[in-house]
This record gives C-alpha cells, structure tokens and sequence, in this order.
C-alpha cells in the first residue's frame, strides 16, 4: 500500500492547473487551486463549510468545468466538449463517481432497487448483468432487505448505504466522496470506514471532502486543506497535518476551545487497517 | 333556479381543493376525446421544452411538479373565515414558460388521479386540458402582456402575476362549467335523464365561473403575487432563468390575444353544433366529438378555430345558453384587458 | 376556537403522509389482488373504470359497486375504512350538486313526488334518476382507483404503466415527483412548525397569507435549487437524456385468469348496462 503511493514518476489520475471556478461571475468558489492525484490513493480535502471542497469534486466529477485552469483526466482536460463524446463519457461515467453529501440529491429514484440499478442502466449494461450487480450491491453493503422499499422512508444511515450501493454498482476506480459522515451515527459511521479500507485495498482512489477531523487519519495518506478564501493552503500527511494547530485555526477546522480534537490529533494514524477489521470483528 | 344550484356549487367550490374533476361527471367519449386532445398538446410541450433544455428537463420538471402538488395542499386565507387552494400552474408558467408548466402542471395532476384519488383517470385527459394547458398558457399571455419589459424585480410584475393567476383560473373554470354543460346535451336517455354532469350550461357556466372569480381565482392571483414577491427579495436569479422560461424566439402576443379571445366566443358555439339532434344521441355523440376536436386541436394551429358547417339548425334552442357562457367568459376577458390597458398607461407615465 | 391556516395545512400534509403509510401497509398484506401481476390489476381495473363510464343501467351499476367491495374484501382491506375514505370525501362536492337535480326545475319529466303546485316543485323520475348515476358512478369510480392504489405498491404501479406504452422518460419524471413530493411535504411541514412555535395569538388574514406565500416562495428556491443538484447526480452516474428501465413482471397462469376474469366482467357489465 505505502509503495503505491506518490509515486513521482506515476501518471497522474487527475492534474488541477491553477484552477478558477465561480458560479454566475460572483464569488470565487475555488481561487487558484493546483493538486495531483495518482491512482490507488486516499485523499482527504479538509475545509470548512463553503471553502470549496464541494465545488472541486464536482469539477474532478466532470459537472461543473474551471473558469480558468485546467482539470486534467489520465492527461485529457475536461471541458463540455469532451463529455460530447460518448466514448469518452461512457468511459469516464464508469470510472468515476460521486456521492453527493446530500443523499435526497443522490436518491431520486422511487424504490431502492430502483436507484441501484440506474447507472448500470444508463450505461447500456445487459439486463442480465445488471440484474447481477444490483443484487451484489445490494449484499455487499447488506441491504437486500430494503430493494423494495421507497428512499424517503429510510434511516440517514440507511440512505447513505443506498447512496453507496448505487455507486457500487457501477463498480468505479475512483469514488469522489463529499462529506460522507453527515448525519451518520458512530455505528454507521465505522461501516463506513471500513467500507472505504476494503475498497482501497483492491486498488480504488478514494477522494474524500470532509471537515471531520476523526476521520481524517484513517481514510486518507494525503490531505489537501482549503482555508476560507477558497484557496488550498496545505498539503501533507494527515499526521502532519493534524498536528499544526494554527493551520487547523487559520482554516476554521477547530475553534480555541477545542481540545477534543486536540486529543485526536495525537492519536496514532498508523494502524488503523487492523483497528478497523478488529472492530468488524466484534 | 340559480338560486339554489349555485349556492350548492359554490360551497363546493369555495371548501374543496381547486376543481379536479371526477370519473362520472362527463361522458366516456368526451372523455376520451379529451384524453386525445390533451395527449397531442403534451407531446408538442414535452418535445419543444425538451429541446430547450435536453437533459436537465427530468429534475426540472420532476420537482416542479411535486411543488405544484405540494402548495396545492396549503391553506391560503382570504377574508374573514374563507380559505381555499391554489393551483400554482401560473407561478410554473411564469418560472419554467408554459410548455413548461403544462408538463410540470400534467404530472402533478397524474399523481393525484393516480396514487391519490383525487380527480378522475377517465377524466384525466379533461383536467390536464383545463388545468395544465388552458391555465397557464392564458395565465402566461396574461402575464407577458402585462409584465411587458418590467425588470425583474418591480412591482408591475407582481400585478400581471396576480391578474394572471385570476385570469388563468377563471378562463379553465369557465371551460369546465361548459364541459359540464355539454354533458346532458350529449348524453341522455331517452326519457331526458341525464347520464353523466346533469346540469344546463345556463347553469353550470355560471356556477363555475361565478365562484371562482370570486375565490379560488382570487386565490390564485394572490398566490402567484405573493411568491413573486417574495422570489424578488430572496432568490430574484429564478425570474430570469432564462434558458427555461423563455421559448425559442421572440412572441408577438397580439395575435396569440385575439386567437384566444376567438377561441373563447367559438368554443361554446362548436361545441354545441353536435348537440343538434336531441332524441338520437348515439349519432349525436359522435358529431359531439367531431364537433370538439377540431376546436381543441386548433388551440395548437394557431389559434384558427373553424366554424363547423353542420348542425347550426340545433342552435336555436341553445341561443340563451351559449350566450351566457360567452359572456361569462368574455367578462373574464374584458376585465383582464382591461387591467391590462390602465397598468400600461401607468407605467408609460410614470416612464415620461 | 379555529384552527389557524397553518394548523390546518399541516394537519393535511401530515393526513397524506399518514395515508400513503395506511396504503403501503395494506399493499403488503397477503390478499387476492396483492399478490398479482400489476399489470394485470392496472389493465383489469381500467376495463371495469370504463365499464363503469358506459353502463346506462343503476342496477348494473350497483352490481358494480358491490364488486369493487367484494375485491376489496379478498384483498384484506378494512372495508368500514375503505368505504368511508371513498364516501366521506364526496359529498362534499357531488352530494351538494346533485340535490338540486332532484327537481323539476333543473330535470324537467315525469313527478316523482309533488311538493308544491304553485309554483309547481316535483321531485322528478328523471331527476331522482340522474342524481344516482351521478353518485353511483363517482362513487365506484373513486373506488376503484382507491382500491388499485391499495392493493399495489406505488413504485410497482408505475413500473406496470410501462405497459401501457406510457413514454420512459414520463414514467421517469413521474416517479422523481412522487419521491420528492415527500421531501417537499416534510420540508413545508418543517418550516410551517418552525413558524408556528413562534407565533403566538391570531394574525390577521393578510399577514396568515404572507407566511403561506413565504413558505411557498421558499419551496420554490429550493425546488429549483434541488432540480439542478439531482440533474448534476442524475449525469454522474451516466445519464444522458435516454432512460432506460427493466421490466421485472412475470405473468403466471393465475395471473392470465384474473386478467380475464376483469375483463369479461367489464364487457359483461356493458353489454347488460344497455348498450
């Protein structure tokens, strides 16, 4: 796992040139912002509510494209054009996926079974086959149980495994995941730690924007940190990063009194691969 | 008689939801002819709104629609104890356009025969025509006519958004009282037991129109005008989502006004033509359709509905009726234009 | 004293949630109608919808009446409930409207009952006759389309309309305004609740009417804010304007039986209604 990551001489799985975004020509939404990310990494982006975070995977996810700047996949720039062609948006759609924070934005189908089965569907996979990864889904994160059931009916920690299993489904190399934590309790919460480790373990990118600081250390190697001006002011391990207390300050992640996560920051970030399977465990 | 059968109405009309109609209340041919007519207009929408915004139409109009569901269900006070619904098909008019909104308007009322019971599946071809054609395609001519190149946050808007919304709701509840009108002219025994909507147009024109200039029209004017506003203070960028609300090219609206106002006098006339032969109304029903959906069909060429050029003997008898209806409808009309004329002058005013 | 408007809309908001409850629960119990084929159900229901629209007979159309509660009681549907869902909404409307057709003075015939001679008010046989098609005929109607919704899971319904060629893209559209009608409900809910626990004592009328408006013009903005997110992850997981759904149904012989069964009811049903 440690040798595969930043490796210097790796092709990148996405390049950020000195990217500008705004919405409507108001505020910038991302002031600048430059990364590199090479495939088989655990990425975490750290900010505050509004720093940018949001806005950047949607532009890594091919929505929304720069003002100014570059977002490059495997080498080729995103920009409407290229999603034009459907070679190359057939591509792109099966590699990559987003799971939006919201997940009432992530389920709109009427049925769970439904909503699983949609991207599989659109991306003209045999009926058969699709039929397959539904139900493979549906196990993998256990809830055959709820195939027929209507999404707005469901628990915020049912939801957000619909909202993975439709994904799953999809079976993606790069998973772009926005604040998946909201509104989960710490049982959910651990699941979906665990379901971010054995996926990573078979080779797929995880890019994760959170401002959850508990679960920095174990679902990232890297860390990008957005500060309030939209700007991305840091980049290191999670325990380098963690341990700056200015930084963490300076970018609105903690307050003065914080000395829970404090304490956090202190806590080994290695190891955690065996800490999460012993809690599977039990 | 008016005096007992239209108080019944109105406190029908005045404590129900806005008007949906229920299977029972017109006959299976025109309701299938309705179903027809409204098909042929919701495709031409779903394809002309569809080219305008390809893909981003589904959500568009998915959460349109259930907004227009939902609101319907909200109380709105009027004076005193007086409270009623609104149909929200002018706000989507104003919002999406009126391919738009009939859409949007279509599916809400599809989910409300269908999962909810309310308004009939036969009838449901009426309803759409009514509620999520006729509606806010008057309510969005209103609208621009009197809106004209106000800016987006003036008060100008809000006035055409309100008389819109009466209008619109008016003009749809004045074509179902001649809907219902129809019905025992065209379907009855042979002992003149009517099968379906019983009562004369004389007295269902009326007793649809009457109430709801008064209420839910009301309502719905205040409704549309009260969003509005508040849309201008919060969340102005929705007035002009331009790629959604405006269809392609500029609109002329002056011939789309005297086409609408034409199609308002000729409807009851053609729809009466059928209704000639009163004893045999097997062959009746049928010229009854003929007779119909022409005119329907015209509402989407150009608003030319022609004359039919048979049964016009029938006529005689029904002289009184199709008066009433016309008129009623074309005070509807006339009061709209003529807001629509002082707020002009005003404007032009105040601009000089 | 009365209920504000905002008590009563929310009374109405959390009444259709609770309903759509009351239908899933029933949609799941183990009756007649549940266990077959939708598509069977929508087709059957729909030949005896028309049926009920043709028949020019109040016998045949009683005998009708009778079937839809027979249905519903194989199916394990509380028939006191059923009845009263279906009955307690319409005579608000019809029920006020056909009074008046009772008499002469809108349904001109034979005198059923004489009430007066001057002026000369009868209740008349052609209008006595009338205002039961007219009940008779909305009441069955809103029966069977109540009893459909019971008896079949929503999602389900809309799968089965694929058969009647209904366009994907509609279906597609309709199923995403069902499922966010919910969110939007709970959503107004929410902001009638906020508003309420902080208004104390009676508004007056127009300002009752500002709250309402405000919260409309509010579920707007998030509509149409909702419209564009969803659209961003309808086009993340590939969508490109061409929906596409599978059909799940199998018909069974039992299935094949029912969907007959329905339908000679139906043409029976004309054929005896005097057509």
């Amino acid at each position: 796992m440690v040798g595969m990551r930043q490796n210097g001489s790796a092709p990148a799985l996405f390049e950020v040139d000195n990217v500008h975004f705004s919405y409507d020509g108001r505020q910038p939404a991302l002031d600048g912002v430059s990364l590199r990310i090479t495939a088989g990494e655990k990425i975490a982006i750290l900010g505050s509510n509004g720093s940018g975070k949001s806005t950047l995977l949607k532009l890594l996810d091919g929505l929304y494209f720069p003002t100014s700047g570059a977002v490059r996949y495997r080498g080729t720039p995103l920009s409407e054009t290229v999603f034009n062609s459907d070679d190359f948006s057939f591509a792109f759609r099966r590699a990559v996926s987003l799971v939006f924070q919201d997940t009432d934005v992530q389920l709109f189908s009427p049925t769970v079974w439904e909503e699983v089965a949609f991207a599989p569907l659109q991306l003209d996979i045999p009926d058969d086959e699709v039929r397959a990864r539904v139900a493979k889904a549906l196990a993998t994160l256990r809830i055959e149980h709820l195939a027929e059931r209507t999404p707005h009916r469901l628990s915020g920690g049912e939801k957000r495994r619909v909202a993975l299993a439709s994904v799953l489904s999809l079976g993606p190399d790069v998973w772009l995941l926005d604040e998946p934590t909201t509104g989960l309790d710490p049982r959910s919460q651990s699941w979906l730690i665990d379901f971010i480790l054995e996926r990573s373990t078979v080779g797929e990118t995880f890019i994760t924007a959170t401002h959850d600081l508990d679960i920095v250390s174990i679902i990232a190697d890297r860390v990008y940190v957005f500060d309030e001006t939209h700007k991305i002011v840091a980049e290191g391990t999670p325990a380098e990063i963690l341990s700056n207390h200015a930084l963490l300050l300076q970018c609105n992640l903690i307050h003065e009194h914080s000395h829970r996560h404090g304490e956090l920051v202190h806590s080994h970030p290695h190891g955690h691969e065996g800490h999460a399977a012993h809690e599977h465990a039990a | 008689m008016l005096s007992i059968s239209v108080p019944a109405f109105v406190s029908g009309v005045v404590s129900g939801q806005p008007m949906h109609i229920p299977d029972g209340y017109l006959g299976p041919w025109f309701a299938m002819a309705m179903w027809v007519v409204s098909l042929v207009i919701l495709g031409l929408s779903i394809s002309r709104f569809g080219r305008r915004l390809s893909q981003r139409m589904v959500p568009l109009v998915a959460l349109f629609a259930a907004f227009s569901f939902v609101i319907m269900m909200f109380n709105v006070p009027l004076i005193g104890g007086t409270t009623g619904h609104a149909v929200g098909a002018t706000i989507a008019a104003i919002v999406l356009g009126p391919e738009g909104a009939t859409i949007a308007v279509a599916i809400a009322l599809l989910v409300q025969a269908l999962f909810f019971g309310d308004g009939g599946i036969l009838a449901y071809g009426a309803n759409v025509f009514l509620m999520a054609i006729v509606m806010p395609w008057a309510a969005w001519v209103v609208y621009r006519a009197i809106a004209g190149n106000a800016s987006a946050t003036s008060g100008r808007r809000l006035v055409a958004g309100a008389v819109a919304g009466w209008a619109g709701l008016s003009l749809a509840a004045g074509l179902a009282g001649v809907f219902f009108g129809m019905q025992p002219l065209l379907f009855h025994t042979a002992d003149g037991t009517p099968l379906y909507a019983p009562f004369p147009l004389g007295v269902a024109v009326p007793a649809m129109l009457i109430p709801h200039m008064l209420v839910a029209s009301v309502i719905e004017g205040l409704v549309t005008a009260g969003i509005l506003a508040f849309v201008q203070r919060t969340n102005s960028g929705l007035l002009h989502a331009k790629d959604a609300s405006t269809p392609q090219g500029a609109v002329n609206l002056r011939p789309l006004w005297i086409g609408l106002a034409a199609l308002v006098v000729l409807s009851p006339i053609g729809l009466l033509a059928g209704g000639s032969a009163w004893g045999e109304w097997a062959a009746d029903e049928i010229e009854g359709i003929v007779g119909y959906v022409p005119q329907g069909l015209a509402s989407t060429q150009g608003w030319t509905a022609p004359l039919p050029d048979y049964g016009m003997s029938g006529l005689a008898p029904a002289f009184g009726y199709i008066l009433s209806a016309g008129l009623g409808i074309l005070l509807v009309v006339g009061i709209v234009w003529g807001i629509g004329k002082i707020t002009a002058r005003r404007t032009a005013q105040g601009k000089s | 004293m009365a209920r504000s408007v905002v008590e009563r809309t929310l009374a109405g908001v959390t009444e259709s949630l609770e309903q759509s409850l009351f239908a899933e629960e029933i949609a799941r119990e183990p009756g007649a109608l549940q266990s077959l084929d939708p598509r069977v159900k929508l087709i059957g229901f729909l030949a005896l919808l028309l049926a009920v629209s043709f028949v020019h007979n109040l016998w045949v159309l009683v005998s009708l009446y009778c079937l839809t509660l027979i249905l519903a009681w194989i199916s394990r549907v509380p028939l006191d409930r059923f009845v009263k869902r279906v009955w307690l909404a319409l005579p608000f409307f019809t029920g006020m409207v056909a009074i008046p057709v009772l008499f002469n003075f809108v349904t001109p015939g034979n005198p059923l009952l004489v009430l007066s001679n001057s002026p000369y008010i009868a209740i008349t046989e052609q209008g006595a006759r009338a205002a039961a098609f007219l009940i008779l005929r909305v009441g069955t109607s809103v029966s069977l389309a109540v009893l459909l919704v019971l008896v079949t899971p929503w999602a389900t319904l809309l799968r089965a309309l694929n058969v009647l060629k209904v366009p994907t893209l509609f279906l597609l559209v309709l199923g995403m305004t069902y499922r966010y009608i919910y969110l939007l409900l709970r959503t107004s809910s929410d902001m009638f609740l906020a508003r309420q626990s902080r208004v104390v004592g009676r508004m007056k009328a127009a300002d009752q009417r500002r709250v309402v408006t405000n919260t409309m013009g509010n579920l707007l903005g998030k509509s149409y804010d909702m419209s564009q997110e969803v659209y961003f992850a309808m086009l993340s997981r590939g969508y490109r304007g061409r929906p596409r759904t599978l059909d799940q149904f199998q018909m069974k012989p039992r299935d094949w039986a029912w969907a007959a069964g329905l339908v000679t009811l139906a043409v029976v049903a004309v054929i005896l209604g005097g057509r």
